[in-house]
């Protein structure tokens, strides 16, 4: 595995700047022209704030927002990880049973369709203001994308693979391991990486619904004293947990495909 | 154990009623342990098709394939199958690629150590051992997928087309090395191209295959002496029979 990252780390830094130069301009350009937007078109406090007053007010407010973000991080991070554990043997007997492919399948792509958001009131209303119900409404957004993108990962191996495991006779069980399971890693970091991006909208509106802590909770009664500069400090911080989930995946995918074109690409 | 291969009226249908492609047969031919057989044709004319009946993976929709006196039912692991497409997958290096072929028969790597560095060798790819696939050129990846499908020394050689990617130059040695190969250890060798000269310089015989549906159209017996270098290429002999194969194309509208 030695081969993939020669290069020294400063040259490499230096490499990634000189790409991405023009995408920091562009944000420290948004974010000046944001500051600066309020006092030339005269928009009120109460509807937006500037970046510089998000920084001062968030500061001030600063441990109830880190406690917050500990709440939700907490509730997000519980439900993407019991997605996982659950969507990935599920995926995998759905891709090796013929019977599962034509009853489960179907009816997982049909619930796909429904809005899991939706369910969230019903959640709350059973299951009361805890923790529980957040981790079921993140385990619900997660859980599908994982669980469809693993069954497309184990179902497309190659016509040539598949005839050469074949060829060796090798077994079900070798032919998995050293096969087909990491062929189907690529595939499988698609789900884990749309599921990490939509987790926190998971955990965000189960707090907007019925909860007493957290940033959802948090954004929504901020929202209600007029209070734009702590709102955007709390979305800031949702922000946060979400780059944080999908950075762990982006980072677990560079050390198990550092082979695949997408990371050898990114 | 000896390595004959028969074919007993072999034929491909695939589907089934109106949508029905007849790719390949009935087809009656015997190959002889030790043999060198190219299966000459146009693209399309199922030579490929009728490699993987041979190695057991696909099914004949009539007739049977028997290897060593015994009929082909499933997967034969007696044999060292080169596919089209090259089987190297994209998370090993070319060593570990060879490898994976004793692994997943239950073979011992260590052991095996010494015949893989002299694969490795035998196609000039030493210095290679330690890239990933996408590291390598075409001809190359062909290279390692070669001592891959080779490592565990299988009597009966499949190989579907195993110099299409490669360049001219690279070809010609190739083809010199494999000649060699096949002349010290005598295996039965099945191999497809779509080259009239190349056929004729490396087979004791070579089945002229007419396209779809896929036949043998003749079994042209090369009596040359090995190995065929550059000065049996040039022989009237060998044009003599790389016009008969010409001709027989010529009359099916092929070339
Ligand atoms: N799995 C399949 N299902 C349906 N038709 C197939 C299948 N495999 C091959 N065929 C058909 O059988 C015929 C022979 O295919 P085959 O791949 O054996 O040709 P070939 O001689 O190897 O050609 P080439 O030189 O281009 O590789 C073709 O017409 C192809 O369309
Ligand atoms: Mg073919």
């Amino acid at each position: 595995m030695a081969s993939f990252d020669k290069k020294p780390y400063f040259a490499a830094l230096k490499v990634h700047l000189k790409n991405s130069w023009m995408f920091v301009v562009f944000f420290v350009g948004f974010f000046l022209f944001w500051e600066y937007s309020i006092q030339w078109f005269d928009i009120p406090r109460y509807i937006l704030t500037p970046p510089s007053l998000i920084v001062e007010k968030g500061a001030a407010d600063l441990e109830r927002l880190l406690y917050y973000t500990y709440v939700t991080g907490f509730e997000t991070l519980l439900g993407f990880v019991i997605a996982i554990v659950f969507a990935l043997p599920l995926g995998l007997a759905i891709a090796f049973s013929s019977v599962l492919k034509r009853t489960l399948y179907p009816f997982l792509v049909c619930i796909e369709m429904v809005p899991k958001i939706a369910f969230a009131p019903l959640f709350i209303s059973w299951l009361g203001f805890g923790l529980l119900p957040k981790v079921i409404i993140v385990f619900l957004v997660c859980f599908f994308p994982i669980v469809l993108n693993a069954i497309l990962a184990f179902n497309s191996l190659s016509e040539e693979l598949t005839l050469f495991s074949r060829s060796t006779g090798g077994g079900a069980w070798r032919t998995f391991l050293k096969i087909r399971l990491p062929a189907a890693l690529p595939q499988c970091f698609v789900g884990f990486k749309y599921a990490a991006i939509n987790a926190t909208v998971g955990a965000a509106i189960a707090e907007f619904i019925g909860s007493d802590e957290g940033l959802g909770f948090y954004i929504q009664i901020v929202t209600g004293n007029m209070r734009p500069d702590l709102a955007f400090a709390g979305i800031f911080f949702l922000t946060l947990i979400g780059l944080c989930l999908f950075g762990i995946v982006t980072i677990a995918e560079r050390l198990m495909i550092p082979w695949h074109i997408s990371v050898r690409r990114g | 154990m000896s390595h004959q291969i028969e074919f007993h009226g072999v034929k491909k249908v695939f589907g089934e009623g109106a949508d029905a492609v007849h790719a390949f047969g009935p087809v009656d031919l015997t190959i002889h342990q030790g043999e060198f057989v190219s299966l000459l044709g146009p693209s399309g004319c199922g030579k490929s098709t009728l490699m993987l009946m041979t190695s057991g993976l696909l099914e004949p929709t009539e007739g049977q394939v028997v290897i060593g006196g015994k009929p082909v039912n499933g997967p034969q692991t007696d044999v060292g199958i080169m596919f089209q497409d090259n089987t190297l997958v994209p998370w090993r290096t070319v060593r570990g690629n060879i490898e994976l072929q004793l692994e997943m028969r239950g073979l011992s790597t260590a052991e095996y150590s010494e015949r893989v560095d002299q694969m490795l060798a035998a196609v000039h790819m030493e210095e290679f051992s330690d890239r990933h696939p996408y590291e390598l050129s075409g001809g190359m990846q062909q290279r390692a997928a070669f001592c891959q499908a080779m490592v565990h020394t299988p009597g009966t050689m499949l190989l579907d087309e195993p110099l299409g990617k490669l360049d001219a130059m690279t070809r010609e040695r190739i083809r010199s090395d494999l000649q060699t190969l096949w002349m010290q250890q005598r295996p039965t060798v099945i191999f497809v191209t779509h080259s009239i000269e190349e056929a004729f310089q490396l087979s004791t015989k070579v089945a002229v295959i007419t396209p779809r549906p896929g036949c043998i159209e003749r079994i042209i017996d090369v009596d040359l002496p090995f190995p065929r270098d550059f000065e049996v290429k040039s022989s009237p002999e060998f044009s003599a029979h790389v016009r008969e194969a010409q001709e027989i194309f010529r009359s099916y509208g092929v070339i």
